[in-house]
């Protein structure tokens, strides 16, 4: 089990600003394509012309999560002439808390060595053996890391109390894989906000969809357009004048929900109120913790599709159809989310 | 004394006043003439006070006191502030009239200074000509075409007046310098073909007008190119040559785009075919083509109309429908209910139809994208499925020997990882150094980056000096040429020069007056010491003469007589020295006196005394005649 999380790792690059105020990236292992490279450097807070100083992003681009450290270099080291320097890790799977901690060690390193040297032979340790000695007191261990503590470290609570009751629009278009765009100033609180929503639709564990730090150009546009529904998270503000890219624009920092024209699927009703009583419901219940909230969600989610598949298992060859859908006189918005919802899951014939 | 006489009268001929040739003295002035003079003059500084004063002197001589006595108030008024009264007027003495009469011209206003103090420069004074000519020709009355005189002709007439015609100029371009050089031909054609200016024209009214516009236009553009040049073309740090040939590519790519950008619609709108049409403009166009009566062509307005909110992709059976409503052409009101219900029927139909599609279009998108979603899913699952199957594969392979393989493998594991670390320690050896060379030789960059700002900015200040040290001497220039001008047409009877001379002559002779007076003063003081020192001696050696013959006088008889005799001759000598110094004094007195009585011969007191007298009996008639007036009447 150790072995196949190790081969996750896809690549550590490191870039550096240096007194002149140029940002290169100085040094990778083993390669990093260009149009990545590109975009890595976009993402780091280091090329940006603001003073904002992010000490952990990350993000998803092509399939592949990258996780960005930044620090600043104090007096005395080894380093001269370099001011700030970022750690960028690429790797398949979703886990910022183990990046994060594995970069904070070889930011050290890097800092105490000055040498990408030292870096990249703690990188094939952890690649090889899953371990790595850190200087800090023990060691980091891949197997420390669970994916599913990465899934549950959101806080779905602080979603609910932003949100209230419109938190089931967002259940919606999970559940509809519609495209969902959020919107605010800080790269921190988007991150936040943003790896916590796929957790609404607990059944599918599919956080792929998630693409918590975009920016409006456009390789990174064309890479978005490939997926059928996602969850964009943007620090420009101009997104909000992008109806195409989608169907629900959520701007945090006014905790406002628009959902666009023309996604005729989110139509709600009776079934969309019980199900955001239940979620209000869990998530104030002072009692419950984030993942019972989680689960306590997972639960209505799979009635649902129970129920739906049990329609499917009425039609010939266990697919809905839309006729076979009215004849069972379900109000129109319940009808609607059905047949959508069915499309969603595969249950639809085609 | 001449010379400030010269001036004074040239001044006050200047001023207006009517003198004869002959005066030439101050002294020939008469009573009436001062009174003019004065006058005048008094206008000319102050116009208010001057207008109250008459020029002429009256003849009755209360009048005349009575004249007298303002034209004092009004000198003292001005400023003098000399002892003045009637007297000075009525009965004149000449250091009191030259003083005044200077007084006075000093405080005449300087014309000729003020007019420089308009704007200088030779367009000022050849736009006074002509405002000056401009005024004469206006001053011309106007005279019927038959009555003019010839010279009159031309600027009376309309034919004076020519429109505006500008016609281009070909004129060879002189250019200084070896850096350009021209084709051997065009210096041919232009020593050889190239006609003259006058002649390349084919009206004369416009050659001056061409010349004008050609010249502005030429000035203009290089005054754009300067301006241009010193604000962007330095700071771009090209050569001229190199920053005009980019904005020439610059200026021609927008010129195409903008071309391409207005080519664009046309195309479009040239198409006719009302299948592929989606603008109501255009089917509209396709409909006209095709309907040729207006009754037709209303109706199937009203159908665009309706088709177009529906769906688009009606257009098609639009067309048909037009040519079943051609048919059916009548004037009938049946006929027309007949093909409102028909078209109504066919409304109805086409209206579930596009219900139906967009249903179904629904359906197929939904499918669609769930489709999508399922092949996508599916790929990513069978790339995922192939790594794990190579993997497993090797392992497979591997599994026979499995615990030496496993061995073997971490073996080569921790080999591959020593070498690929040592590559990347050599890496690094190479890397540092190189990134090393980067950042310093971009600090070196930007540090001549500022060191050639620098420049440019001192570039700039020193190109601003220049222009306004170029625009400071154009000026100096011109107020150089004008004043030359002024110069020459000045008055030549004054001569500036001759005076400033005399003026300078005056100076050094006085500094010379000078030299000698202090020269004087030191031999008199030293003769003083002398005769200080010689009378002290003198008095010294008599004493002690004095006592030692008095000594020996009491004894000696021949002693007492040379006593007496040198008493005595004491005596005299003092005398003689008295005699000296009173003839001294005396001569002094004599010389005072000569100066007085030619000062009293000066001021005319006897003339002036006999006049008084005559003007006194004369007010005294007067007086008695007006107390007989009054008496009477």
């Amino acid at each position: 089990m150790a072995t196949t999380e190790t081969q996750f790792m896809l690549s550590v690059g490191l870039i550096e600003k240096d007194v002149n105020g140029d940002t290169l990236w100085v040094w990778c292992y083993p390669s990093v394509g260009s149009e990545l490279r590109q975009v890595l450097l976009s993402k780091c807070c280091l090329t940006q012309d603001s003073r904002n100083f992010h000490t952990f992003v990350f993000g998803q681009f092509c399939r592949t999560w990258y996780y960005i450290t930044t620090a600043e270099v104090q007096e005395p080291t080894a380093l001269n002439k370099v001011t700030h320097f970022s750690i960028a890790v690429t790797a398949k799977d979703f886990n910022p808390e183990k990046y994060a901690a594995f970069s904070r060690i070889l930011c050290r390193m890097y800092i105490k060595h000055g040498s990408p040297v030292k870096m990249m032979e703690a990188y094939i340790t952890v690649l090889t053996k899953g371990i790595c000695q850190s200087d800090e007191n023990g060691s980091f261990l891949i197997k420390d890391h669970d994916v599913r503590k990465a899934y549950l470290a959101g806080s779905i609570k602080d979603v609910v109390s932003q949100f209230g009751m419109e938190t089931i629009i967002l259940y919606t278009a999970l559940m509809l894989k519609k495209r969902i765009v959020v919107h605010h100033p800080r790269i921190e609180a988007l991150l936040e906000f943003t790896r916590v929503l796929p957790a609404l639709t607990w059944h599918r564990k599919d956080w792929s969809i998630l693409h918590p730090y975009v920016h409006l150009t456009d390789a990174e546009l064309e890479d978005l357009k490939k997926c059928p529904g996602y969850i964009a998270g943007f620090v420009d503000p101009d997104v909000s004048n992008r109806s195409d890219l989608f169907d629900v624009f959520v701007n945090l920092s006014d905790s406002v929900i628009t959902v666009s024209q023309s996604a005729k699927a989110m139509a709600m009703g009776k079934l969309h109120k019980e199900i955001g009583q239940l979620i209000v419901q869990s998530a104030e219940d002072p009692e419950s913790s984030d993942s019972q909230v989680i689960k306590d969600i997972s639960v209505k989610t799979k009635e649902i599709l129970a129920n739906l598949v049990a329609l499917a298992n009425e039609c010939e060859d266990s697919k809905i159809t839309l006729e076979g859908l009215k004849q069972h006189h379900f109000p129109p918005a319940t009808e609607n989310f059905l047949f959508h919802l069915a499309a969603a899951e595969q249950l639809l014939r085609i | 004394m001449e010379e400030v006489d010269k001036i004074l009268i040239h001044a006050l001929k200047q001023v207006g006043t009517d003198l004869s040739e002959e005066t030439d003295s101050v002294k020939q002035f008469s009573s009436e003439l001062i009174v003019e003079a004065v006058v005048k003059c008094i206008r000319v500084i102050d116009p208010g006070l001057g207008n109250a004063l008459p020029t002429l002197l009256p003849h009755g001589m209360s009048a005349r006191f009575r004249v007298g006595m303002s034209l004092a108030q009004a000198c003292q008024d001005i400023g003098y502030k000399g002892d003045i009264g009637y007297q000075t007027f009525l009965y004149s003495s000449e250091p009191e009239i030259r003083s005044l009469l200077m007084f006075l011209v000093e405080k005449l206003p300087r014309e000729r200074f003020e007019a420089s103090d308009q704007p200088s420069g030779k367009s000022v004074a050849l736009q006074r000509a002509i405002a000056a000519a401009i005024k004469a020709q206006l001053a011309v009355p106007w005279l019927p075409p038959n009555c003019r005189l010839p010279k009159y002709c031309e600027t009376q007439s309309l034919s004076a007046l020519h429109s505006f015609h500008v016609k281009p100029l070909s004129l060879p371009h002189c250019t200084k310098g070896p850096a350009k050089k021209h084709l051997k031909e065009v210096t041919d054609y232009q020593r050889n073909i190239l006609s003259p200016v006058t002649a390349q024209l084919s009206s004369r009214a416009s050659m001056a007008v061409s010349v004008l516009e050609q010249h502005m236009a030429e000035l203009s553009a290089a005054q754009e190119w300067d301006s241009e040049w010193n604000s962007q073309g330095l700071l771009s740090r090209l050569t001229p040559q190199e920053y005009r040939s980019r904005k020439l590519t610059r200026l021609r790519k927008r010129i195409e785009e903008q071309l391409r950008s207005a080519a664009q619609p046309s195309p479009e709108s040239a198409c006719g075919v009302p299948s592929s049409a989606s603008d109501l403009s255009e089917l509209l166009h396709a409909f006209r083509g095709s309907a040729p009566s207006d009754h037709i062509l209303t109706k199937s307005t009203h159908f665009t109309h309706t088709q177009k909110f529906t769906f688009t992709q009606e257009a098609a059976a639009v067309t048909h429908s037009i040519s079943v409503g051609h048919q059916l052409e009548g004037d009938t009101q049946l006929h027309q209910q007949q093909e409102l219900a028909a078209l109504q029927e066919q409304f109805q139909q086409l209206c579930s139809d596009v219900d139906h599609l967009s249903a179904d279009m629904k359906l197929m998108s939904v499918t669609n994208a769930q489709v999508l979603d399922e092949l996508k899913q599916r790929e990513f699952g069978n790339s995922q499925n192939e790594e794990k199957m190579q993997v497993k594969k090797k392992t497979v392979d591997l599994l026979p020997d499995a615990d030496s393989n496993l061995l073997k493998l971490q073996a080569l594991v921790e080999a591959s990882t020593k070498r690929v670390v040592n590559l990347a320690a050599q890496w690094e050896k190479h890397r540092a150094p190189l990134i090393d060379e980067h950042r310093r030789l971009k600090e070196i960059c930007s540090s001549q980056d500022l060191e050639s700002s620098r420049k440019l900015s001192e570039i700039k200040s020193l190109h601003d000096k220049i222009q306004v040290s170029t625009e400071e001497a154009k000026k100096k220039e011109e107020t150089y040429k004008q004043l030359l001008t002024e110069l020459e047409n000045l008055n030549q009877d004054v001569s500036r020069s001759a005076y400033t001379q005399r003026i300078l002559e005056i100076v050094s002779n006085i500094k010379k007056q000078k030299e000698e007076i202090t020269k004087i003063l030191s031999d008199t003081k030293e003769l003083q010491k002398e005769i200080n020192n010689l009378t002290g001696k003198l008095d010294r050696t008599f004493a002690v003469t004095d006592e030692l013959v008095f000594k020996d006088a009491k004894k000696d008889e021949s002693v007492r007589k040379s006593y007496k005799y040198l008493a005595a001759l004491h005596e005299n000598c003092n005398h003689l020295i008295q005699t000296i110094e009173d003839t001294g004094t005396i001569l002094r007195e004599i010389r005072d006196l000569e100066e007085q009585i030619e000062a009293e011969n000066g001021n005319k007191t006897v003339a002036n005394l006999e006049r008084i007298l005559d003007d006194y009996k004369a007010i005294r008639q007067e007086n008695s005649a007006l107390a007989a007036k009054v008496r009477e009447g």
